[in-house]
């Protein structure tokens, strides 16, 4: 008999099961592509095939000059512009909150977490009127605005992660030194950054490239986004576009993730 | 008092800032003193109108059913993951691979696939019709659209897995081996080792997590648009409607639904907070 100790950890269950559970996890990640894939080539699709009569790529070659195209332009102008602004404000603000200790540590997350938290209706309901005050509401601008909020407050929890574990000391290094405050943010702390700002950038324009609520509420549809569009195209009943535009919504999020892991095996952050 | 507060909160406090003036303008909205129909004296109609209205409650108990239903499966899923395939394994691997492959999938591309797949004329009611067990779309259980309120539970926990996953097995692969190995020492079975010793501690690290994947499901505008039914309605939907509502008294009443959103955040929060201190360290 195998002693205790050197039995192996992952025979939890045996392997036909483990088999069946791989098998499960195949079908559920890759069948919903798939299925969007053959929605957005298929000629007609009509109950109850199972599979379209005929392949196409008319919705694909009408995505340039077309509604889809021009709110995918509109969708990553906005989500860049967000990214930016979400990280040069996060920035200072998670390394002024990993200076944190106790209680007052968790208070300031919980506030940074706030937006992050909020329904985006209920957070809409209170930027449409900072908008309205600021006189930028239904406009491209207001709506920047309102992803920059939420976006603010996931990045700067990561970099509350990113600065609590990585410490001061090259900071204060550079600083016994002679080095002034913008000298050490531009000489050691952002070049040392390089790998957290990417994934905060990707994170950010992740969020403004998905968001649906406050595009909606804030910006009461004077921009149309990429979602807003996909959103009413499969209300409509315009399938095949409609998958054309959620391929299109998947597109820059698995690019971004696929960064984000080329990051990560170099830290061993994430599973590989 | 604001001299007391170190800087760094401060700077939290206005991170946040939209998220307090939302209630501040919310509260005062739904007692008719701002926003749209607003008068200089405050009357607790709106309010009262909201707070006693079964569909608020409805609305609100629906959506925190959804949220549950889905986060408990999709927490369930992602522990189960890092448990079963936690070595260096290729399989291993490509498990957890599958398992948080879709995380960068938006939600509303998640709800609009379970539109395609389980509506009653989507692909699942057409494969059903080719294995012969439905006749048309009518015989095909309504999981899109019904109270039950199945495609979107379902929506949300695929949505929700992957984010527990890449959670459930950092910590796995954190969890000090030293305990596990004891256990098994004193004779412990893998799957004894596995529920005494390995899934408390997974828990309780993935727990601030599930916390908000909760309050991220319990506010998704895009998957409840698109999945949920018109009665109950799902507390964000509802809230859109009042917002656009023709009635001006209604629109008031949006807010008072959205300060009731905004609470259940705010619990949510506090919870993340108080588990992460609690628990943070079980784990490294």
């Amino acid at each position: 008999m195998m002693p205790p100790a050197l039995v192996p950890q992952s025979r939890v269950l045996t392997s036909p099961w483990r088999a069946m559970a791989i098998a499960a996890l195949a079908i559920s990640t890759v069948l919903p592509f798939v299925i969007l894939l053959l929605q957005s080539f298929g000629e007609s699709w009509r109950w109850p095939d199972v599979l379209p009569s005929g392949l196409t790529g008319s919705a694909w070659r009408a995505v340039a000059g077309g509604s889809l195209g021009r709110a995918a332009v509109n969708s990553a102008a906005l989500g860049v512009a967000t990214a930016v602004a979400a990280v040069c404000v996060a920035l200072p603000v998670g390394r002024s909150l990993a200076q944190l200790q106790g209680a007052w540590r968790h208070v300031a997350a919980a506030l940074v977490f706030l937006p992050v938290a909020a329904p985006p209706i209920a957070l809409g309901a209170g930027l449409q009127i900072v908008t309205l005050w600021l006189g930028i509401a239904s406009t491209s601008v207001g709506v920047w605005f309102s992803h920059t909020v939420p976006a603010i407050g996931y990045v700067s929890l990561l970099f509350l992660g990113v600065f609590t574990s990585r410490g001061t000391e090259a900071e204060e290094a550079a600083r016994t030194l002679g080095a002034s405050t913008w000298h050490t943010w531009t000489m050691v702390v952002i070049p040392s950054l390089r790998a957290p700002i990417t994934e905060a950038l990707a994170i950010a324009f992740l969020i403004s490239w998905t968001q649906v609520a406050l595009t909606l509420v804030v910006g009461g549809g004077a921009l149309r986004t990429l979602p807003l569009e996909v959103l009413t195209l499969v209300r409509a009943g315009q399938d095949r576009p409609a998958a054309v535009g959620a391929l299109l919504l998947i597109v820059p999020a698995i690019a971004a993730l696929a960064a984000l892991r080329l990051g990560a095996r170099r830290t061993d952050a994430l599973p590989t | 008092m604001l001299r007391r507060v170190p800087f760094p909160v401060l700077l939290a406090m206005l991170v946040a800032t939209p998220v307090l003036f939302g209630v501040a303008y919310s509260a005062l909205a739904v007692l008719g003193i701002a926003g749209a129909g607003a008068s200089a004296v405050a009357d607790s109609d709106r309010l009262f109108s909201v707070l006693t209205d079964r569909t608020t409650w409805r609305a609100t108990g629906w959506s925190l059913y959804v949220a549950f239903s889905s986060t408990a499966i999709a927490a369930t899923a992602a522990g189960a993951v890092a448990l079963l395939f936690p070595t260096h394994k290729r399989s291993d691997r490509f498990a957890r691979s599958l398992a948080t492959l879709p995380l960068p999938v938006p939600h509303l591309v998640a709800a609009a696939t379970a539109l395609f797949v389980l509506s009653q004329s989507g692909l699942l009611a057409r494969v059903l019709h080719a294995l012969g067990l439905i006749d048309a779309p009518a015989n095909m259980p309504a999981l899109v659209y019904d109270a039950g309120g199945i495609a979107l539970i379902l929506a949300l926990a695929w949505k929700e897995l992957p984010f527990l996953a890449v959670v459930a097995i950092a910590l796995r692969a954190g969890i000090a081996r030293d305990l596990e190995d004891a256990a098994r020492t004193l004779g412990a079975s893998p799957r004894t080792v596995a529920r005494t010793v390995t899934w408390p501690l997974l828990w309780r690290g993935l727990f601030p997590a599930v916390i908000a994947t909760f309050v991220f499901a319990f506010g998704s505008f895009e998957s409840a648009v698109l999945l949920a039914p018109i009665d109950p309605a799902a507390l964000p939907v509802l809230t859109m409607e009042r917002f656009a509502d023709p009635l001006l008294a209604r629109r008031g009443e949006a807010y008072g639904l959205a300060l009731i959103a905004l609470g259940v955040a705010a619990v949510a929060v506090a919870a993340h907070e108080v588990t992460r201190a609690r628990w943070g360290s079980l784990v490294r």
